[in-house]
């Protein structure tokens, strides 16, 4: 059905479905260009690895042996990589409360500020602008058992000095601190853009009402309106979590032994270094399994909740 | 008339003689390397080679960050037919890679290249230890580069302190260990008396060094003996003595390194390649020194052997006659002497400790001349059979770092060594 | 939408209020909070002043075990003047300003339409376009690099800007970010500007878009700072240096191999973070403007 010629129809059509036509053929045309993109840039790559799973390619290699569901079976057996599933489910347990709250904690505070707003802002975002390159020999510094500033403060304090990068029980939780200074100034940034997007005649309205105190104006009125600020972030934040990768693989290269390795890493190996490409694929697509599971989840179950 | 005619015909004679002076082709050569800090090399050499040879342009591609990076790159790039015309392959990767590359016939065998220039060349310039690097099944594929052994670097002030002689350092293990524990007991709070990070060496070289220099056997064919259950027992024995008797700290390479450029650890075993950074970085803190690696087994003890050769991998006639010209020139003196002063590593080429070259700088920084003592006991560094070698060097290292932190006894360390690598190298 | 207020009168106490306890209350309100922000803010400065003040110490200075915070040499000039000629960083980042900049103009177009099509548009597929976008999200560059690669070689388009920016231009986040946004917008004056007879595209460019503007200037410095940073992809798909962006120059002063210049490589770091916070604050200050504007809705 050609545009003109469903003008034509629509124009001698009930108001109503005429809109609706247009509502659809917008909605169509507008999603398309996103469409196609995803169809190019994740779909097919993402069949193509699909494709890989089954086989035992590894690159460069000139031939290659269909495997059915040989890979898979071994990934799910596989005490390694059952091990970086334990080892990512702890740190986004560890990040995801932390990067959110302090985020939105640190937003609520200085959505009120007036001069010292901007400062702030700037120095809480600075972590997300940061190179990791740069920082991770920064990091392995400050967090040095006997030479790191850290450790002498814990040693003022008469605590016994923490190999942090280095003690298996300790390296997760340091990750994960990094990690957290990473994305508050980020999740900050997106409360702060939420708390802006809420009305300031409700709250003049709500003062008018009888409700007073900051805590009580939060929970009536800031809280349930950051409701899809808030979503987004707690979804966003907890995949980027997951794909968790660049800290692991500059500063504690998967260890000590092991504990430190995380999903994406341990498929890194797989294919980069190991040069397992197909099975490396299959990793890959049971990773995006439990992380499209887990987000689509959290949305629609979130999503019931906010909306209103 | 004529004169008319003779000049005509001399123009067009002229004209003709500069048009094809003006084809006189400048060949342009795509190099690539790995480890973007090599610039610091690559740039002098390459500016030095043009200079004598306009004929020739180098040109660098984006460098790999390491050389599996690079690996990862050359083998894309087979597939996609962008090979570079030049690639520097990290030795223990190079037989992976020819294997490859000599099935899809996209490597140059440079042995008819070598005896083309001659034997009084080859004699002169490349020992066959050296050569030997660059081999694979008995061909030359690569021209050795870079290459580094592992050293021994101290503190000559804690040392001292320790009643030890900085100019005569033990060079048996046993040696090493009585003044590592000296060290740690007379050094003071946090001064530990040595650290030897196979802990967390990315790759096999500490471990497999330990093991080669008490003349132990790694790898026999398709078995893995790790030294056997002696040695293989003994080393591991050592590798915790480290910890719990002279204080290694048992932190990432980087932390450790930073601990002795402060100056508190007192013997620190690292390779040749960093000297440059460490020397700078420890000032004037501390004396600086180095000594060769301790070797048990005088007679058959030596040493893996890391660093890279240079690979041709272009089909076209003209641009491999370049090739060989630049890595001649690189694997040459004043090449290798570049590289030497602004790292540390061992230079390839049998010219280039003589005095016309590094021996004014080898008489004024002594400590870059270590690596150089200790060629003749350099060893191709060898991977695991099966292809597997990263993998299974990240679970030995697993079982290697509990041995160390006193969670398993080195026996029992030595058998589930033995039992994960059979596992791993099917 | 209903929110419970109380009514003036009902069942909430109210205290009477002296001028001195009201200031004593709010000056307790500001001491914590400026407290908690003080004490979060030197947490996350501490890495940023230790890599600011190790680019210009010497290299002695960096790792010494009485550490102090000025240099007792200062090698400021040295460093920063290593970082900046021994690598045409310069160019860097003009190349990153390049690619970053076509990045976030048609992440903005792609995203927007369709954002408002998914919270706003009732058209068939809608369910399924948002389950692709949550699996976007999912998808690390990893995933991709590698079919993605071998097409962009197949067309002959490797070691062009073109290859850089190409996987970027659909951003799920963002599509997911305006989504969020607009779902919120009342739907009341969409409905009385379609009876005033404007189309959907005039919606959402001329009245919608202006009051998600707060998240369309967020999301322009996280996708700025994003491929600013990005190694993955351009090493993947770059040989040529002329074309790299900011940190293959940070890679030149540092590597597993031969170790770090820790003073020009800090430098550098500085010298190419400062764009970043330079467009974050140019941002922040749209970001206010654009609430002054809708802030009266």
């Amino acid at each position: 059905m050609t545009a003109a010629a469903a003008v034509a129809t629509s124009a001698t059509l009930p108001p109503r479905n005429r809109q609706q036509l247009i509502e659809r053929l917008a909605g169509c045309g507008f999603a398309f260009p996103a469409f196609a993109l995803l169809l190019l840039i994740d779909i097919i790559p993402l069949a193509v690895l699909l494709y890989l799973s089954f086989t035992d390619y590894q690159l460069g290699a000139l031939d290659t042996h269909f495997l059915g569901l040989d890979n898979f079976a071994k990934a799910l057996a596989d005490p390694v990589f059952r091990r970086s599933i334990t080892n990512t489910f702890v740190y986004v347990a560890i990040v995801l409360p932390l990067a959110v709250g302090l985020g939105l904690l640190i937003a609520v505070l200085l959505h009120g500020r007036k001069r010292t707003r901007s400062f702030y802002e700037v120095v809480y975002f600075l972590p997300v602008t940061s190179t990791l390159i740069a920082m991770a020999t920064v990091w392995q510094f400050l967090l040095h058992p006997s030479l790191g500033p850290i450790n002498g403060m814990l040693r003022t304090v008469g605590v016994h000095e923490i190999a942090f990068l280095s003690e298996p029980a300790y390296v997760l939780p340091t990750l994960a601190a990094i990690g957290i200074w990473h994305l508050v100034g980020f999740n900050m940034v997106l409360f702060l853009a939420g708390l802006s997007a809420i009305p300031r005649d409700l709250y003049e309205a709500a003062e008018i009402d009888g409700c007073r105190g900051g805590i009580d104006r939060f929970l009536t009125i800031t809280w349930p309106l950051l409701g899809p600020t808030t979503m987004f972030v707690i979804v966003t934040t907890s995949i980027t979590a997951f794909k968790v990768f660049d800290t692991v693989a500059v500063m504690t290269r998967g260890g000590p032994m092991g504990s430190s390795e995380v999903l994406l890493y341990a498929i890194y190996l797989e294919g980069y270094q190991y040069f397992h490409m197909g099975y490396a694929a299959a990793l890959t697509l049971v990773f995006l399994v439990f992380v499209l599971l887990f987000s689509i989840l959290q949305t629609f179950v979130l999503d019931r909740r906010v909306h209103y | 008339m004529k004169r008319m005619a003779t000049a005509l015909g001399s123009i067009l004679l002229a004209a003709i003689v500069m048009a094809t002076g003006a084809r006189a082709e400048v060949v342009t050569l795509d190099v690539l390397y790995a480890f973007p800090a090599f610039a610091k090399f690559h740039e002098p050499i390459a500016q030095e080679f043009m200079k004598r040879h306009p004929d020739i342009r180098i040109q660098y591609r984006a460098p790999a960050p390491t050389y599996d990076d690079g690996h990862q790159t050359m083998m894309r790039e087979a597939v996609t037919n962008q090979l570079p015309d030049v690639y520097y392959s990290g030795f223990h990767l190079l037989t992976e890679l020819t294997h490859t590359l000599e099935k899809r016939k996209q490597i140059v065998d440079l042995g008819p290249l070598l005896a083309a220039e001659g034997a009084e060349f080859r004699k002169a310039n490349y020992s066959d230890r050296i050569l030997a690097l660059g081999k694979v099944d008995g061909k030359l594929y690569g021209l050795p580069f870079n290459a580094s052994t592992p050293i021994m670097m101290y503190n000559a002030d804690l040392v001292k302190k320790a009643g030890g002689d900085p100019d005569h350092m033990p060079d048996t293990w046993d040696g090493i260990m009585a003044l590592a524990k000296k060290i740690k007991a007379s050094g003071g709070a946090d001064v530990a008396g040595i650290a030897y990070n196979v802990n967390d060496w990315p790759d096999v070289w500490l471990y497999h060094a330990m093991i080669l220099q008490a003349g132990g056997t790694v790898v026999d064919g398709k078995s893995v003996p790790l030294g056997g259950p002696d040695l293989g027992v003994k080393v591991l024995d050592r590798f915790r003595n480290f910890v719990s008797e002279a204080g290694m700290p048992l932190i990432n390479w980087d932390q450790s390194r930073q601990q002795f450029i402060a100056g508190r650890i007192g013997i620190f075993f690292d390779t040749p390649a960093r000297l440059r950074q460490v020397t700078d970085l420890i000032g004037d803190k501390f004396t600086l020194r180095s000594a060769t690696f301790p070797i048990d087994n005088k007679a058959k003890g030596g040493l893996p052997t890391g660093g890279n050769a240079a690979l041709i991998t272009t089909h076209d006639a003209k641009k491999q006659k370049a090739a060989w010209e630049f890595i001649k020139f690189e694997t040459g003196p004043e090449a290798q002497k570049i590289v030497v002063e602004t790292t540390g590593y061992l230079p390839t080429n049998l010219r280039a400790p003589g005095s016309e070259f590094l021996g004014p700088f080898y008489d004024k920084n002594p400590n870059f001349r270590t690596v150089a003592l200790q060629m003749e006991r350099s060893v191709p560094w060898q991977g695991y059979p099966g292809g597997n070698s990263v993998r299974i060097w990240r679970a030995q290292r697993e079982i290697i770092t509990s041995v160390m932190r006193g969670d398993i006894a080195p026996k029992a360390g030595y058998d589930q060594l033995m039992k994960e690598t059979a596992t791993l190298m099917h | 939408m209903a929110t419970s207020l109380p009514l003036p009168g009902q069942a909430h106490r109210v205290r009477p209020v002296t001028p001195a306890s009201a200031l004593a209350r709010r000056m307790l309100t500001l001491l914590i909070v400026h407290g908690v922000l003080i004490a979060g803010a030197m947490f996350i400065l501490l890495p940023f002043v230790w890599m600011v003040v190790t680019s210009i110490k010497s290299p002695p200075e960096i790792f010494a075990v009485d550490f102090s915070l000025w240099p007792k040499h200062f090698n400021g000039v040295e460093n920063y003047g290593n970082a900046l000629s021994k690598v045409p960083l310069l160019r860097f980042a003009l190349n990153g300003v390049i690619v970053c900049g076509v990045i976030l103009v048609v992440q903005v177009l792609v995203a927007v339409p369709c954002a408002y099509a998914l919270a706003k548009l009732r058209f068939p597929g809608r369910t399924t376009m948002f389950a692709l976008v949550l699996l976007g999200l999912c998808i690390p560059i990893q995933v991709p690099a590698l079919p993605l690669y071998m097409g962009l070689a197949r067309l002959g388009l490797l070691n062009t800007y073109f290859a850089i920016m190409m996987p970027f231009f659909l951003s799920v986040f963002a599509i997911f970010l305006f989504r969020q946004f607009f779902r919120s917008y009342p739907d009341e004056i969409i409905h009385a500007a379609r009876l005033d007879g404007m189309s959907e595209f005039e919606i959402v460019w001329r009245i919608v878009v202006p009051s998600a503007w707060p998240a369309i200037a967020a999301f322009s410095v996280f996708s700025l700072v994003a491929h600013w940073n990005d190694l993955y992809w351009p090493l993947i798909v770059i040989s040529d240096t002329h074309l790299a962006t900011p940190p293959l120059g940070m890679m030149f002063f540092a590597d597993a191999e031969s170790g770090s210049n820790y003073g020009a490589l800090t430098a550098a770091a500085t010298v190419l973070t400062a764009p970043l916070v330079i467009a974050f604050l140019i941002a922040r200050r749209r970001f206010i403007q654009g609430i002054t504007m809708t802030g009266i809705k």
